[in-house]
């Protein structure tokens, strides 16, 4: 129950979401004609625009509004960002790339136990909630993080969190109530 | 018995307390104190056919008939009609949903005080109000312990099941309430009583109990639907006890799935207490306890893929055996090829890595070839070197120069994998940097406001993701035809809008808004803009304007009785006059009020349908328009505070009675 033994643990940030803004409106339908990886949803007014390099779908609306997701980190997000705001340039538009922001993380983590989930759930009482009827994870709140931890019987857990700092300190608080509903 | 009060509107102390109709009404201006009056006494009364009754009403407890108060508590006399009526309304879906379901009185009556703890939270917002209720009802089944599903109850109500769950988790969190987890071992009475096991049915029960317990043990319960362990246990327990219940049967008791009831089955099957006979389970209870499924098949799971990493690193060797063996192969065929060949071989070597330098500065799409290129190399595609070989050899034998250029892709695979390859690739990249090196100066200049951080990003890369112009004409072409439809209708449109425009028919369908957009009002003083204001917007009958009048204008005399003259619904003559002087008062501060009145307060009169009283303010206040020169917040003058004045405006009322019709009032707009 040693704060050590989490990095063991390694946690896999699987996604990372962020959005941007270009700033100018873009004409959806130019992007969608001479973009050469794109998806244009006419009747909900986006474009999907999909990179190989980091590998991002970008959805894209006429407002500017840019939002990213399947980055693999932080960083990888910001590169994928930049990647589209300057295909973006180049096809014409006049792009200010701002109000870059990661919005959500998601990683996933296995503990080397499995864990009892009515136990976990009555010890744990308002953070945890746990309908076996509808979901077979418990779903573990940490208000302050605003992170979501879904804790399944075999271990395994996935968090969802703003940043991966507070994916991070998720998992280190919840390694010590799971420990102790270890089977 | 008039008990010393004194009546708010005419300040008369002559109240008439009528206990039959359990009402105080002053005498003087006929207003009504008080309704639903409760007493401690019982009086009866006489009744035609000789018998005699209780005197009063009967007021239910939950506010459902009429209970004005007194002055003061204005919104909250406004705001518990509507409250009560949700929760009456609420109520009683609650029972209707509760009696299908079998629930006794007092789990409905718990349901109920939920449902108005989560009104009073502002749940039900946003919410379909039927969502809410299922899940007060659910949260009762949970707490109580009832057999009950979520299924049941979506069931019910045709909803699907997440979304009641999300709402029972919303009201379960905000009303910090903690339901008990859900055990199996409740379900199974209820379904064994539905299967239909006659005298036998308490042992079976106890039977199915005992397997529930030894699953959960074995861990097979967590995560898993509650109703599919139970169909498990109960089918087991039948066949132990003789009773042929099939699986088909078990699954419309206890709605799950035919593969769900099969899959819960075999698990069970995995545990070693499957082995022991029927007996031996009653009697023994096996120690060891066994993981759960998922693990278990988590871990076969990595299991097999250790096997085919294994075995993949076998292939591998494998394969590089072969391609072993097809280089030998190939450099035996080259050495066994006439020389002639090999010279003609050389020279369409020669040419090829020419025209392909040549047709990649053309309008070749390179990124094919290269990714090409790059497949074959990894592949070592026997056939396909084999192909290229023919082809050669075909093009050697019909000696043609002009069939390089067809065979530019292909040979130049094979150039490109030859001796030359970095040549090649340098060639290509350096070519289309060239190519874009004068675009990227134009956009680079952009990014200097852009704050485009481009450390990092290759330039090149990017340019693949933007077509050309041959490829933005295909894909236009094909955007075209499959949106075909779309574009036909909307030329339709403006073809059908031209039309009516030149016949002068034209009407503009814009989408209906909730807000129709206003001039801007300019008014000097807040006074002032909420004078126009209201001059503009409807008059709403909930809101006291006498009260937002005084706001800001400090008139100290402005009677709070007034206000009662809104929510009475009695209709009488001097409820009117009163009401008309309430209006008048609005409309004497305002200048050109008056006119606009009129059909604001028409609408308020509407269901009264009194033209009469329609009259009366309009006439005082076109009379005090005449007055009154343009005066905006001028509280002197003739407006009428004082009670005394009012009683001489109300007989000088009944004379212009007749004045004008509401149309003709309205007509001046």
């Amino acid at each position: 129950m040693d704060a050590d033994s989490d990095v063991a643990l390694d946690i896999l940030i699987t996604n990372v979401v962020c959005v941007f803004r270009t700033r100018c409106h873009l004409n959806l339908r130019k992007i969608a004609l001479e973009g050469a990886n794109v998806i244009y949803k006419r009747d909900v007014g986006k474009v999907l625009m999909k990179l190989r390099k980091p590998r991002i779908t970008a959805t894209i609306w006429s407002s500017g509004k840019v939002i990213c997701t399947g980055a693999t980190s932080e960083e990888e997000a910001k590169f994928g960002a930049r990647r589209l705001a300057r295909s973006l340039q180049k096809l014409g538009f006049q792009v200010i790339f701002t109000d870059f922001k990661v919005v959500n993380v998601l990683a996933v983590c296995n503990m080397p136990f499995e864990i009892r989930l009515p136990e976990f759930t009555t010890n744990n009482r308002p953070h945890a909630s746990y309908e076996p009827e509808l979901h077979p994870a418990v779903c573990y709140r940490i208000k302050s993080l605003r992170a979501t931890l879904q804790i399944f019987s075999t271990g395994s857990i996935t968090v969802t969190g703003p940043n991966v700092k507070a994916v991070a300190s998720a998992v280190e608080q919840i390694y010590p109530f799971v420990f102790e509903s270890r089977k | 018995m008039p008990g010393g009060r004194v009546c708010g509107a005419c300040g008369c102390a002559e109240i008439e307390v009528d206990a039959a109709r359990g009402d105080a009404v002053c005498t003087g201006c006929g207003s009504v104190l008080e309704d639903n009056i409760i007493v401690s006494e019982v009086q009866f009364v006489e009744n035609s056919g000789g018998g005699s009754s209780a005197v009063g009403q009967f007021v239910s407890l939950d506010g459902a008939g009429k209970t004005p108060t007194l002055g003061g508590g204005f919104h909250a006399n406004l705001g518990k009609e509507s409250r009560a009526k949700t929760l009456q309304n609420g109520k009683r879906q609650i029972h209707h949903l509760g009696n299908q379901l079998q629930l006794n009185q007092h789990c409905l009556d718990t349901a109920f005080n939920f449902f108005k703890m989560a009104v009073s939270k502002h749940l039900t917002r946003g919410r379909k109000r039927t969502h809410v209720i299922a899940a007060c009802l659910y949260l009762v089944c949970r707490t109580e312990g009832t057999p009950h599903m979520l299924l049941d109850l979506s069931d019910l109500l045709q909803v699907n099941v997440y979304v009641l769950g999300k709402t029972f988790l919303v009201l379960a969190r905000e009303l910090c309430i903690n339901a008990p987890a859900i055990d199996p071992c409740l379900y199974i009475p209820r379904f064994a009583h539905m299967l239909e096991f006659g005298d036998k049915n308490h042992e079976v029960s106890m039977t199915a109990l005992r397997l529930l317990q030894r699953m959960k043990r074995d861990w097979m319960h967590t995560g898993r639907r509650p109703s599919g362990l139970c169909g498990a246990a109960l089918l087991v327990a039948a066949r132990m006890h003789d009773f042929r219940r099939t699986v088909k049967e078990v699954i419309r008791v206890v709605k799950v799935c035919e593969s769900t009831l099969r899959k819960r089955l075999t698990e069970f099957q995995d545990t070693p207490t499957s082995q022991l006979t029927i007996d031996e389970f009653m009697k023994i209870d096996l120690e060891e306890e066994c993981d759960p499924p998922s693990f278990t098949a988590g871990q076969k799971k990595l299991k097999i893929q250790q096997l085919e990493k294994a075995l993949s690193k076998k292939l591998e060797d494998f394969e590089g055996e072969i391609s072993s063996y097809q280089d030998e192969i190939e450099s035996e065929l080259e050495n066994s090829r006439p020389k002639a060949k090999g010279v003609f071989a050389n020279f369409t070597k020669d040419d090829s890595i020419e025209d392909n330098a040549s047709s990649i500065l053309g309008e070749e799409e390179v990124e094919d070839e290269e990714l090409e290129a790059a497949a074959n190399h990894l592949n070592k595609d026997f056939y396909d070197e084999l192909n290229e070989k023919d082809r050669v050899k075909r093009n050697e034998d019909g000696e043609c120069r002009n069939g390089n250029e067809t065979l530019v892709r292909p040979p130049a695979l094979e150039s490109l994998l030859g001796p030359l390859p970095t040549a090649a690739s340098l060639g290509i990249t350096e070519s289309i940097k060239e190519c874009i090196s004068t675009k990227d100066q134009e956009p680079g200049e952009n990014t200097g406001d852009g704050e485009l951080d481009l450390s990092g990003i290759d330039d090149s890369e990017i340019d693949r993701y933007i077509l050309n112009e041959a490829e933005a004409k295909i894909k236009t072409e094909l955007w075209m035809k499959e949106n075909a439809d779309y574009l036909k209708e909307q030329k339709e449109k403006e073809a059908r809008i031209a039309k009516e425009k030149e016949l002068g028919i034209y009407k503009e369908h814009k989408p209906k808004k909730s807000a129709k957009k206003r001039e801007p009002i300019q008014a000097s003083t807040a006074g002032e803009a909420i004078e126009k204001m209201l001059e503009q917007k409807k008059i709403s009958s909930k809101i006291n304007y006498n009260v937002l009048r005084d706001l800001n204008s400090k008139g100290s005399n402005t009677p709070k009785k007034e206000d009662d003259s809104t929510d009475d619904s009695t209709n009488t003559k001097k409820l009117s006059r009163r009401k008309s002087i309430a209006s008048r008062n609005i409309a004497n501060p305002v200048n050109s009020v008056g006119k606009r009145l009129r059909p604001l307060i028409s609408t308020q009169f509407a269901k009264k349908a009194a033209t009469e009283e329609v009259t009366f303010p309009n006439a005082q206040a076109e009379a005090s328009d005449v007055e009154k020169p343009a005066a905006v917040l001028v509280e002197s003058g003739p407006v009428a505070y004082n009670p005394d004045e009012e009683v001489e405006e109300e007989e000088v009322e009944e004379d212009e009675d007749h004045c004008m019709s509401a149309l003709q009032l309205m007509g001046g707009n």
